[in-house]
């Protein structure tokens, strides 16, 4: 490879990664007519174009680059996700993701999207399997667990599915963001409070212990929660958060003693509400339960999309799917990227016989999950190096 | 060369784009409204003006071969479609049948094309006849004796080829069964490397068709849009040569565009928006209506067809031609990643037994036989959207991939405002438009901007939205600002407004949206009417000359096109069609009819007593459209029959069903 | 209830005494207290009693921890019955013969089953023949037919020709399946009574069923 190569390349990958795009594809055509044999230039082209949803582009893109090197991982991840946004194109999907999680064998989402295409070519056993294997590699992927949720539902209807959606729900992070955000503790500091350390009042100790439990160190923050709870045993924001750790600690009644009580002491605690409509929403026989709280919460943070969607997963327990697909949508229009809000509405979408659109709710929630994901650079520098 | 669209005056090449003669002779035909009420004057069956019709393949099983071409007896078949009140059925001739060996041809051949004339002479159809296509099954054009040269490009092959079509022309030149010849079908053009080469072999064609039979229309069957989408080539030069033109959406070009559901979001828009691009003062027939896929239900088939084919009459269609009759019979697979140019799914079944979607072209027939043409008229269109010239440009320009999809969501605003809109080229002579809008283009010809400047000093009102890199000089002048600098890319947007009311009622909203550039504004002079949340100007209104010129400083409508089309904040869709509403009622070019549902799409056809109103829901819920009108209606009434609903009032509502369609006799006070 | 029942069951909990916690509850029902209502008027409040004793210090997390285990263990007395009661509908539901399609039928199966309907799945490819059998076997008088395909659908009018000519004149059919969305007129032409459009819409027919026949049996 000569110097000049290098440096287009280098230059294309460097705007690639400012998101450029204009200027990035402009550096990716100078650097392949210099030399067209480079399969990382084609397959950067590939990413590229499938970033701007040029699915055909895209396709031959990265088509080319896997003529050029057999190997090229990234490459094969750009085009396995162009065919599956593109749609139609199931059968060649399957063989790209199979060739992926050969060539990349830890690569959850390989294994995840194999499984999605397998579906929609209507190999059901096939797919099954795949996302159990993704699962395995990853218990918390949390797509796996509501694709299989979904494959419940289509051969036992919603009562078996539904736990299965609440129980993906719970190791899907966007439910504890939301806590976090009522709670309003932000991102973790890079330095973790030292709770021996945090100054006397109030404020310092809920926020030091709610940073400290985002942090899952519970026994931290259960000191600082119990210093505020010393102090003044009828806070409802550190009893919601008292709640919440025993949920997370699989501690459902002691959870549902601290949120009842911090909803009684304070009806208008978020957090409060959060918590106990979580601990309802655990117990079967409690949907109607976990309905009412899960509205009050609806109605007290409405632009939040997660609120919608516990709301939506109550109705679904209580077979009202009209009210539930409404909150679903509700919450799909909040936030777009809400995967469990579009898996929920694939649910409710199988529960009306609309299959097109349930499985478009599915591609469109594997669309915006596997853009967050970002795998292309991941991929891309391991096999940059890798050549090297 | 491909050619600007000409004048908005008729051509002069008076092509025929209804059926000749066929159905009207047919008396017998005519049915009458009320039977048992003597007094009714008859219901035509059709729409002389807006034929409907299908595409008729020769072969229906991927187990057949070639020489099964139209083996099957047509006569159920096209008894079918005129019961479903088709005038027009398309049929494929297969070169490799009739020329199986050099200079002859085969007696057999004949005969069972002959059997398809006939059938369609007996059921009152026309034909338009394909010379020169590939339905990926049939081997059409692969004759054996051609040594697979191509045959777009080798002399001798197109020797043979104007041989074979002044054979069939001069055979059926008198026959009334035949509507119009057609040269070659998308699947077939899209083989040609050049603009150049395919208009010289249409040419060719035509030649030889005209020299046999100088009346009938000549066409070349593809879509100026989806053809350069696929191949590169611009067949804008060989289709202004024909009498009649073509749109239609193929599997690709859908993809594309609009990736998704069929029966919601920009996938609704998308055919009438091929048929307004494809529009270069030619009749247009929207082709290949039907869903390109088999995932669908067939309700949403159905719900689909009708979509297209209300798009098309509300849009100036010049007919409809269904995408296939029969469904293909094959293997369980997944066709599409193989070829674009597949079709397998009909509207009726392996065995030829209707699906629903039929049944919805038999309802619409029912419907557009209503609406006579003679006596209405459409709304005239004073907003056109323009497709800038970039468009064409090769990579590693994005423009070509950028600039379709933002100006296809251009359209789709402009409709949601309930404006009658069109769809130019940047080069097209602006005609009788009253305002124009120019979306997300990042450059325009130094041309361009002379002519919107005198567009707008004459009395014109113009929309712009910043596409990126360095503004032109005219904009200062023409929009009244000082272009600073592109602050480059933001991740979500803000409007607060500073002018209420200046451009319709503009709401203050924040949402979360990729916006790829922001043009740093200065003042110079315009009116400021919303800004950012920092107060740097997002939409500004100049008055310039005679006329109104509005400068968006984001490229909003691309940035709508690149996000989530299905999930496009409902806040920005709702500024575009504000703004883009509020310049046309101003301008004078919007209906004198207001809908508060932006789903709902509105065609108004003026008659001498009474106007005929046709509305579209695009959205797969049901609804109820309130109008408003600006002068007071009587009555309305529903065009099948049926009894008037008093209104005596400027405001009524219209229940919609989900994708349903409506449409209404309306007699003002 | 008395007022102090809520007391009462808390004591329960912190004393580590289940048999109390259940008396408590046995009393609460005695006072006329329904099952659906033991958990608001009863548990709740007990639990927020309990949480108020552990945020204020009276009981440590030792036996704040024992007390939650003793109402884990009386939960299921006081959690409203997560199982609808028994209809006595009994609703035969099959796909058409020929068709594998099942999805639709497993979901409206499941919802109706969940409704507290007693189901009968006949599963796929479902011969006519089959349905009557059913419905003679079972005496079901309301039959749920699936088709998704038009030519599965077209032939779901025999059921009802079986049906009729063995005298079963008085079953409900209802259709359901995409080409019954799309064309009502199919399902007229079926015989059937009406078209399911999914679970929610199975649940509100076969509820409509269920309350005519006992409105026609009342009068």
């Amino acid at each position: 490879m000569s110097a000049d190569r290098s440096q287009q390349v280098a230059l294309a990958e460097g705007l690639a990664r400012q998101e450029q795009v204009g200027p990035a594809v402009e550096a990716c055509y100078a650097a392949l007519r210099l030399d067209a044999s480079q399969p990382h230039a084609h397959a950067l082209l590939a990413e590229l174009m499938l970033a701007g949803d040029f699915y055909d582009e895209a396709i031959a893109a990265a088509t080319r680059a896997i003529e050029l090197d057999p190997d090229c991982a990234p490459a094969y991840l750009a085009l396995g996700l162009a065919y599956d946004r593109r749609g139609g194109m199931w059968d060649q999907s399957i063989l790209v993701w199979h060739e992926l999680a050969e060539v990349v064998p830890d690569l959850v989402t390989a294994h995840v999207q194999l499984g999605e295409a397998f579906s929609l070519a209507a190999f059901d056993e096939e797919a099954i399997e795949s996302w159990r294997r993704a699962l395995e590699l990853d218990p918390a992927e949390a797509r796996a667990m509501y694709n299989l949720a979904v494959a419940a539902l289509k051969r036992e209807g919603v009562p078996t599915a539904l736990p299965g959606f609440r129980k993906a729900g719970e190791l899907d992070p966007s439910q504890d963001e939301l806590f976090f955000d009522l709670a309003d503790i932000g991102p973790l500091p890079r330095k973790l409070p030292d709770p021996a350390k945090v100054a006397d009042d109030r404020d310092s100790r809920l926020h030091a212990a709610g940073v400290l439990a985002r942090a899952e160190d519970y026994f931290g923050a259960a000191e600082l929660v119990r210093a505020q709870l010393d102090a003044s045993p009828d806070d409802a924001d550190a009893l919601a958060l008292s709640a919440y750790m025993y949920l997370k600690q699989e501690a459902g009644n002691e959870a549902m003693a601290c949120a009842v009580r911090a909803v009684m002491v304070d009806r208008t605690s978020v957090t409060g509400m959060y918590a106990l409509g979580v601990a309802y929403a655990k117990r079967p026989g409690l949907n109607r339960h976990a309905a009412r709280v899960f509205s009050a919460l609806a109605a007290a943070v409405p632009e939040h999309p997660m609120p919608h969607v516990l709301l939506a997963e109550s109705m679904m327990g209580l077979q009202r799917y009209s009210q539930a697909k409404a909150a679903y949508r509700h919450a799909v229009e909040l936030d777009p990227a809400c995967v469990r809000a579009r898996f929920g509405l694939a649910a409710v979408l199988l529960t009306e016989n609309r299959h097109a659109e349930a499985a478009w709710e599915i591609r469109r929630a594997a669309y915006y999950d596997t853009r967050r994901q970002g795998l292309f650079w991941e991929l891309y520098d391991e096999y940059v190096e890798g050549g090297e | 060369m491909a050619t600007n669209r000409r004048s908005g005056r008729a051509s002069k090449r008076t092509a025929s784009a209804k059926p000749v003669n066929a159905a009207d002779a047919r008396e017998d035909a005519v049915e009458s409204e009320r039977p048992s009420a003597p007094a009714a004057p008859p219901v035509p069956r059709r729409n002389a003006a807006f034929p409907l019709g299908v595409d008729y393949y020769p072969i229906d099983a991927e187990i057949s071969s070639w020489d099964d071409w139209y083996a099957r007896d047509p006569e159920p078949d096209f008894a079918v479609f005129a019961a479903a009140r088709m005038s027009l059925v398309r049929v494929f001739i297969s070169w490799k049948y009739l020329e199986q060996q050099v200079g002859q041809y085969d007696e057999e051949a004949l005969q069972r094309f002959e059997r398809v004339v006939a059938a369609a002479r007996d059921h009152g159809l026309q034909l338009i006849v394909t010379f020169f296509a590939d339905d990926r099954f049939s081997e059409l054009n692969d004759v054996p004796w051609g040594k697979r040269r191509d045959p777009r490009n080798d002399s001798y092959l197109i020797q043979r080829e104007v041989s074979l079509v002044q054979r069939i022309v001069n055979r059926y030149r008198a026959e009334t069964a035949v509507f119009a010849w057609e040269a070659g079908n998308e699947a077939f053009l899209s083989g040609f490397t050049s603009g150049r080469e395919l208009e010289e072999w249409a040419a060719t064609m035509r030649e030889a068709i005209r020299e046999v039979d100088p009346d009938r229309p000549v066409l070349v069957g593809c879509d100026p849009e989806t053809l350069f989408r696929a191949s590169g080539v611009d067949a804008r030069g060989a289709i202004d040569e024909s009498e009649l033109a073509v749109s239609h959406v193929t599997a690709p070009y859908q993809a594309y565009m609009a990736e998704g559901p069929v029966v919601s979001g920009p996938a609704t828009y998308l055919d009438s928006f091929l048929l307004r691009s494809a529009r270069r003062d030619l009749p247009v027939i929207v082709d290949g209506a039907g869903v390109t896929s088999l995932d669908y239900s067939p309700a949403q088939e159905a719900a689909y067809i009708r979509t297209v084919l209300y798009s098309a009459i509300m849009n100036r269609g010049g007919g409809a031609l269904l995408r296939r009759f029969r469904d293909m019979d094959t293997e369980r697979r997944e066709p599409y990643f193989r070829d674009p140019y597949e079709t397998l799914v009909g509207v009726a079944d392996i065995d030829g037994v209707p699906k629903p979607s039929l049944a919805e072209v038999g309802r619409f027939a029912r419907v557009a036989a209503r609406l006579d043409m003679r006596r209405y008229t459409l709304a005239p269109e004073r907003t056109g959207v323009l497709i800038p010239a970039e468009r064409y440009d090769p990579p590693p320009s994005m423009a070509g991939l950028f600039d379709p999809r933002a100006t296809l969501q251009a359209y789709i605003s402009a409709k949601e405002a309930h404006l009658p809109v069109e769809v130019l080229r940047e080069g097209d002579e602006l005609g009788e438009m009253s305002v124009l809008v120019v979306p997300s283009a990042a450059r325009l010809l130094p041309g361009t901007w002379r002519e919107l400047t005198a567009f707008v000093q004459g009395g014109g009102s113009l929309v712009v939205s910043y596409g990126g890199g360095d503004a032109d000089p005219t904009v200062r002048e023409l929009f009244g600002i000082e272009f600073l600098g592109d602050y480059g890319r933001r991740r979500e947007l803000t409007c607060r407004v500073a002018q209420p009311d200046a451009l319709g009622r503009l709401e203050p909203f924040g949402c979360i949206l990729d916006i790829p550039h922001f043009a740093l504004l200065g003042g110079g002079g315009a009116t400021v009417v919303a800004t950012d949340a920092k107060g740097s100007p997002l939409v500004t209104l100049n008055s310039f000359g005679t006329g109104r010129a509005v400068f968006l400083a984001a490229p909003i409508e691309r940035a709508l096109a690149q996000g989530d089309a299905w999930a496009a904040p409902p806040a920005v869709r709702a500024m575009l069609r504000t703004i883009y509403g509020a310049l046309a009622s101003a301008a004078g070019a919007a209906l004198p009819l207001a809908c508060d549902s932006p789903q709902v799409e509105i065609a108004l056809f003026s008659g001498e007593d009474d106007d005929i109103l046709l509305l579209l829901n695009h959205a797969p819920e049901k609804l109820t459209a309130q109008l408003v009108a600006e002068r007071s209606v009587a009555t309305v009434a529903d065009v099948r029959g049926g009894a008037a609903a008093t209104v005596d009032g400027t405001a009524f509502g219209v229940p919609l069903a989900p994708n349903g369609a409506a449409a209404l006799r309306i007699r003002w006070s | 209830m008395a007022d102090d029942a809520p007391l009462k069951l808390y004591h329960a909990f912190v004393d580590q005494d289940p048999a109390a916690a259940i008396s408590v509850i046995e009393q609460a029902r005695a006072s006329g207290v329904t099952q659906a209502h033991l958990f608001d008027a009863l548990f709740v409040p007990s639990m927020g009693l309990l949480g108020g004793a552990w945020a204020s210090g009276e009981i440590d997390e030792v036996a704040f921890t024992q007390a939650a285990v003793v109402a884990e263990q009386v939960t299921s007395f006081v959690t409203p019955p997560s199982a609808s009661a028994d209809t006595g509908v009994v609703v035969l539901i099959g796909c058409m013969h020929k068709d594998h399609h099942a999805v639709g039928k497993n979901v409206a199966a499941a919802a109706l089953k969940e409704a507290g309907h007693r189901v009968l799945d006949l599963g796929v490819d479902v011969r006519p023949e089959e349905f009557l059998e059913k419905v003679e076997e079972t005496s079901a008088r309301l039959v749920v037919v699936c088709a998704e395909l038009l030519s599965t659908a077209r032939e779901a009018g025999r059921v009802r020709d079986m049906l009729t000519s063995a005298g079963h004149t008085d079953v409900v059919i209802l259709v359901s399946g995409g080409p019954f969305d799309a064309d009502p007129e199919l399902a007229k032409s079926a015989g059937a009574n009406g078209i399911v459009h999914g679970a929610e819409s199975a649940l509100r027919l076969v509820a409509r069923v269920a309350d005519d026949r006992a409105g026609r049996a009342e009068a």
